[in-house]
């Protein structure tokens, strides 16, 4: 054991940079887990300090028990209490003070007249709370309204959109209020509550525009008296409170703001880091075991010579696990260490480029620590498992033979597995596509992968010489001596491209993914869209306020137009499950968007009846005529009976009411987008600009032609690729390490034959070229299986996640061309340094060595 | 011993107070320690000697594969003292051609391929007619599409002898080219250096410690500590191996 030890000790201090790769692979691998978790610990905390500022003074809220939730929104829709209430409650023992909160949207107008904020982050509006202990904002100059008209606003607010004490500007309740400003507020002594927008409101102004009628509050905070704990306070209120209403302590209050927040985005976030750094350590697996195979590989005689003298296979093994064990360790040291500092560099980096997180410091836990360097361990050591067997398995009679260099090809089991394997895999995969079966396809899918990873030795000799066939002639003899080289070890090619091919099939798959949703979105808006413009498209993350519903009939006013419908957003309880409602007016709406093959009529919905998908009733199995009770957030219930079944609710959505019926219950009114079409013989342009200059005074929200509003729907997904192909670049990053790790160690294996043909007249530029085109060659090899791979996983992705095959699949050329082109100048890359210490070689040394 | 030199009108390779040193300081080692040398065209020169005595350092310097310390070699009329790494490589590839003990091929090319290498490299398509003849005096003709591992020994070194001859260069240089081979293997590829030199008129230098292989040269040049200190024209296997003898008896070596 000790003598096994000891051998690796002294293996690690000459073979220093043959594992300079594998510390790296692991090093950036185990850098990007640690930085993920301590990100996500640290954004948590953050929230956490935000959200027990924003209620620091606030010990009891009392709310509605009633709130409609659809899947996967947040905190939901909250029934109102009355504003009375709080002055009874003030009456109560150990009250010290009650207050009504209103709450609602609200965005204002910057100097130059656009909207401020709106990409995510909350756009707030709400009554300025006078009682300084209950209101987290502190005024920072100016003083807090007093007479309608009057708004205090934080201070980032004022900042982003250059207004100061004294302006005047709108704000968007979605309908434009003219406000003055007479007060600058902070939160916590920052600007805001993260990057949220706050409007603060006299009490009157907020009944007036943020309530649904006057008299009623979001909820009502409450302040304990003297020596009354935020638990006695709620005993104490529950008993005076009237049914439906309920008190909660400040601390839980905050709790589930944050549990909002972690449900909505910090989760997906941390999740979707997660994912990727897991990719990246697959691809470091790939590369750190293709090292260790091939490091055993050139060792076979010196193990062998160990095992002549008596080591026992054992102690060789013992040996090379050793050194996976100890580059492992300072690899994972390292890389918890440089997490740690990517952390403290988005945490710097993120709020100046205005995402919305919070302040604070850095939350390393010790699971961000253990897990990192768990993980780093176990892939390092499982990634050396086999190459070190197989060193203990060394023959002592192969330490006479001559070659040490593992030239082995495909054996036929792998052939034959990996024959098997492909077809079934893919078999499977169509088969839960084509039959919906989400585990079917998944499982389908892991097969395929796997199948391509043992396929690799048997696909590199045919890929290789197919890719490299242009450069024999391109390239002479330098290019025929890349291409052999390339193929000498099909199974080292193999697995050393299959780092790059995970790499580049996700990236595939990814693209692929986008340019259909994108395509999706196209064809929708293009089906569906029957208008000539749009006013206030949804964009991605939009917060805002939504459109003021006044404008739609003002737009329809105008001479140009021949329609304009608004389609408003609200939520009602259906069968026990919050549903978002489209509320519009049906029957002008037939004419803007398709609604497909209608059953019933749209005509007599009036004040008790509704519309639904054709999905959503065969869900309930409705047809026209049968009812359902829809349960409201005034607290009211009413009986509806379904009028109409239509068959396209990608932009109508599942559930249409008119205004009518929806009136009573409204909370905050908005529009999500106004469809406009215009008269015969007026044109898009003329009429945009009119309805430009109409919408001006509503808040001025954005007007956009058909094909803006299609693309403008698809550019969230643009921003999403653009995260994801930097979060995939690291795995390239690793994958090409990997590549330039080969190439130093094979450069190594072939000293004597660098030296010969050195001797023999190639010169150092041939020398160099060659160990490039064979990087080269071994990326193309990679990039082009990944590429197969991505597009066909991408095909699975999209038809899986389409249960109503109505999606589109899209290959697009120009971004499948770039990452082809991305990874053949990855591979020239990573041959680079390779190449240049190749032509370094001392030739006489190179013909010297035995 | 100047008496041994006989005038030749052009040298094919030459060196001219060559002295090569290692290290320095205590260290420093005289691998050459001024040898002048001329290396007559369409002549099989052997040059020997006792281990550390400079042959090596002496070849490797005169084909410009190393470097010399001071003093100067040429090839032909070029000096190499100053030409620069691509330079000294355009040279080897186009005027000189090598012979090593083992290990002279490329694993990844056929026989015919490694023996147009140089050729390949240069771009060049070279004398067909020549290179076929040479492939019938190798007696490879039918191993031509084979790897060099199918070859044996013998034949690995005949094919490098083809492939150093290929490009008609100015001068052959080959080290230890039987070293590791039997002794009928090697016999074939000295009578191929020696036959190939006298029927077109080719010049070969030979590293050998071999007296059987020295005695198929046209001339032996025996060095010892870095100094050429003898010459024997027309060499057999006896008189050079007494020749070596007499390098172990103290004293003698200068």
């Amino acid at each position: 054991m000790n003598a096994a030890l000891r051998l690796s000790r002294t293996s690690l201090r000459s073979h220093k940079r043959r594992f300079a790769g594998t510390f790296v692979a692991v090093l950036l691998g185990v850098a990007f887990l640690t930085g993920t978790l301590v990100m996500g610990d640290t954004l948590r905390a953050g929230f956490d300090t935000l959200f027990a500022d924003a209620n620091a003074g606030t010990d009891a809220v009392v709310r509605s028990t009633n709130v409609v939730t659809v899947a996967g929104e947040g905190q939901g829709t909250r029934q109102p209490v009355p504003t009375a209430l709080a002055t009874r409650l003030s009456a109560t023992p150990g009250v010290a003070a009650a207050v009504p909160d209103l709450q609602g949207s609200g965005q204002l107008v910057g100097s130059d007249g656009k909207p401020i904020g709106g990409q995510g982050p909350p756009t707030r509006a709400g009554n300025w709370i006078t009682d300084p202990k209950l209101n987290p904002y502190r005024l920072a100059e100016g003083r807090a309204p007093s007479a309608p008209g009057e708004v205090v606003v934080n201070r980032g607010a004022a900042g982003k959109g250059g207004l100061k004490l004294g302006d005047t500007t709108v704000l968007r309740v979605p309908d434009p209020v003219p406000v003055r400003i007479v007060g600058i507020a902070t939160f916590g002594g920052e600007d805001g509550m993260g990057q949220a927008t706050f409007a603060g409101l006299t009490l009157g102004d907020a009944e007036k525009y943020l309530a649904p009628k006057p008299g009623e509050a979001s909820s009502l905070s409450v302040r304990a008296g003297p020596g009354v704990s935020q638990q006695r306070l709620v005993d104490a209120l529950t008993p005076v409170l009237p049914k439906g209403v309920e008190a909660i302590t400040g601390k839980a209050a905050a709790a589930e703001s944050l549990d909002m927040v972690a449900g909505l985005f910090l989760d997906l976030f941390t999740a979707l880091l997660l994912v990727f750094s897991g990719i990246a350590l697959l691809v470091a697996t790939f590369s750190i075991h293709n090292t260790f195979a091939i490091v055993v590989a050139q060792r076979t005689r010196e193990n062998a010579l160990l095992r002549a003298l008596g080591a026992s296979r054992r102690q060789v093994s013992t040996a090379t696990l050793a050194e996976a064990a100890v580059v492992a360790l300072a690899a994972s040291t390292a890389g918890v260490l440089a997490g740690i500092g990517i952390a403290a560099g988005l945490q710097a980096l993120f709020p100046a480029i205005g995402f919305p997180f919070p302040a604070g410091d850095l939350v390393i836990s010790r699971l961000s620590v253990a897990l990192p360097v768990a993980v780093g361990v176990l892939v390092c050591l499982g990634s050396a498992l086999l190459p070190a067997l197989r060193a203990g398995r060394t023959a002592p009679l192969a330490a006479l033979r001559e070659s040490a260099v593992d030239q082995a090809g495909a054996s036929r089991t792998r052939k034959l597995v990996g024959g098997a394997l492909l077809p079934v895999g893919v078999g499977v995969t169509v088969a839960g596509v084509l039959a919906p079966g989400l585990l079917l396809a998944g499982t389908g899918a892991l097969l395929t992968v796997a199948a391509f990873v043992v396929l690799g030795p048997v696909a590199s000799s045919y890929a290789v010489r197919i890719l490299g066939a242009p450069l024999d002639r391109l390239r002479g003899v330098t290019g025929a001596l890349a291409r052999r080289n390339a193929l000498r070890s099909p199974r080292r090619t193999a697995a050393t491209a299959t780092a790059l091919m995970i790499g580049v099939a996700v990236v595939s798959l990814f693209t692929v993914f986008g340019a259909s949703l994108k395509a999706t979105m196209d064809q929708t808006v293009s089906r569906s869209f029957a208008g000539d413009v749009a006013v206030g498209a949804r964009q991605f993350g939009a917060g805002g306020s939504g459109i003021s519903p006044r404008l739609a009939p003002a737009v329809a006013r105008l001479p140009q137009v021949e329609a304009a419908v608004g389609l408003g957003k609200g939520v009602a309880d259906v069968d026990g499950g919050g549903r978002n409602i489209t509320v519009t007016d049906p029957v002008a709406l037939t004419g803007l968007l398709d609604l497909g093959k209608v059953e019933g009529s749209l005509a007599g919905l009036g004040t008790d009846g509704l519309a639904v998908s054709a999905n959503e009733a065969d869900k309930h199995h409705w047809k026209p005529g049968s009812t359902t009770r829809l349960a409201f957030t005034d607290g009211s219930e009413r009986t509806f009976t379904v009028r109409a079944v239509y068959a396209e609710k990608d932009l109508a959505g599942d559930y249409l009411l008119t205004r009518e019926a929806w009136a009573p219950h409204r909370a905050q009114e908005s529009d999500t987008l106004v469809a406009v079409s215009f008269k015969d013989g007026v044109s898009v342009a003329d009429g945009k600009k009119a309805v430009e200059r109409t919408a001006a005074a509503y808040g001025n929200p954005t007007v956009q032609t058909r094909d803006e509003y299609a693309k403008s729907s698809a550019s969230g997904i643009d921003m999403m690729l653009t995260l994801v192909y930097a979060l995939l670049a690291l795995a390239v990053v690793i994958a090409l390490l990997g590549i330039a790790n080969t190439l130093t160690l094979a450069v190594h294996e072939r000293t004597r034959e660098l030296g010969l043909l050195r001797a023999v007249g190639q010169t150092r530029a041939q020398l160099r070229a060659m160990v490039r085109w064979e990087s080269v060659l071994v990326a193309a090899f990679g990039t082009a299986g990944g590429l197969g791979l991505g597009a066909f996983l991408g095909w699975v992705l999209v038809r899986a996640s389409d249960a109503d095959g109505t999606g589109a699949f899209a290959l697009p050329p120009v971004q499948l061309a770039v990452v082809t082109l991305v990874g053949l100048l990855a591979g020239a890359l990573a041959g680079w340094r390779p190449a240049r210490r190749a032509a370094r070689l001392d030739v006489l040394r190179a013909i010297a060595t035995q | 011993m100047t008496t041994a030199l006989r005038p030749t009108a052009t040298a094919a390779a030459r060196v001219v107070d060559a002295v090569k040193t290692y290290g320095a300081g205590d260290t420093e080692v005289r691998a050459l320690d001024g040898v002048s040398v001329d290396f007559p065209a369409g002549r099989f020169t052997a040059i020997m000697g006792p281990s550390g005595s400079g042959k090596s350092t002496l070849m490797h310097c005169a084909a410009g594969l190393d470097t010399l310390t001071s003093g100067s070699a040429f090839i032909g009329g070029t000096d190499l003292s100053g030409l620069d790494d691509r330079a000294l490589t355009l040279l080897r590839r186009e005027r000189v051609g090598f012979v090593f003990q083992a290990f002279n091929l490329l694993p990844t090319l056929t026989v015919a391929e490694n023996i147009t290498l140089p050729l390949d490299l240069a771009g060049q398509r070279g004398d067909r007619e020549w290179i076929d003849a040479l492939v019938d005096t190798v007696g490879l003709r039918d191993r031509l599409h084979h790897r060099p591992a199918e070859l044996s020994g013998g034949q690995q070194q005949r094919v490098a002898v083809a492939r150093a001859f290929a490009g008609r260069p100015d001068v052959v240089f080959a080290d230890e080219p039987t070293g590791n081979l039997d002794s009928r293997a090697g016999e074939e590829v000295l009578r191929l250096l020696g036959s190939t030199v006298r029927r077109t008129a080719r010049t070969v230098v030979m590293v050998t410690h071999d007296p059987v292989a020295a005695a198929h040269a046209d001339e032996v040049l025996f060095l010892a500590d870095g100094r050429l200190v003898d010459r024997m024209p027309a060499p057999t296997a006896e008189r050079v191996l007494d020749r070596l003898k007499a390098f172990d008896a103290p004293g003698v070596t200068s």
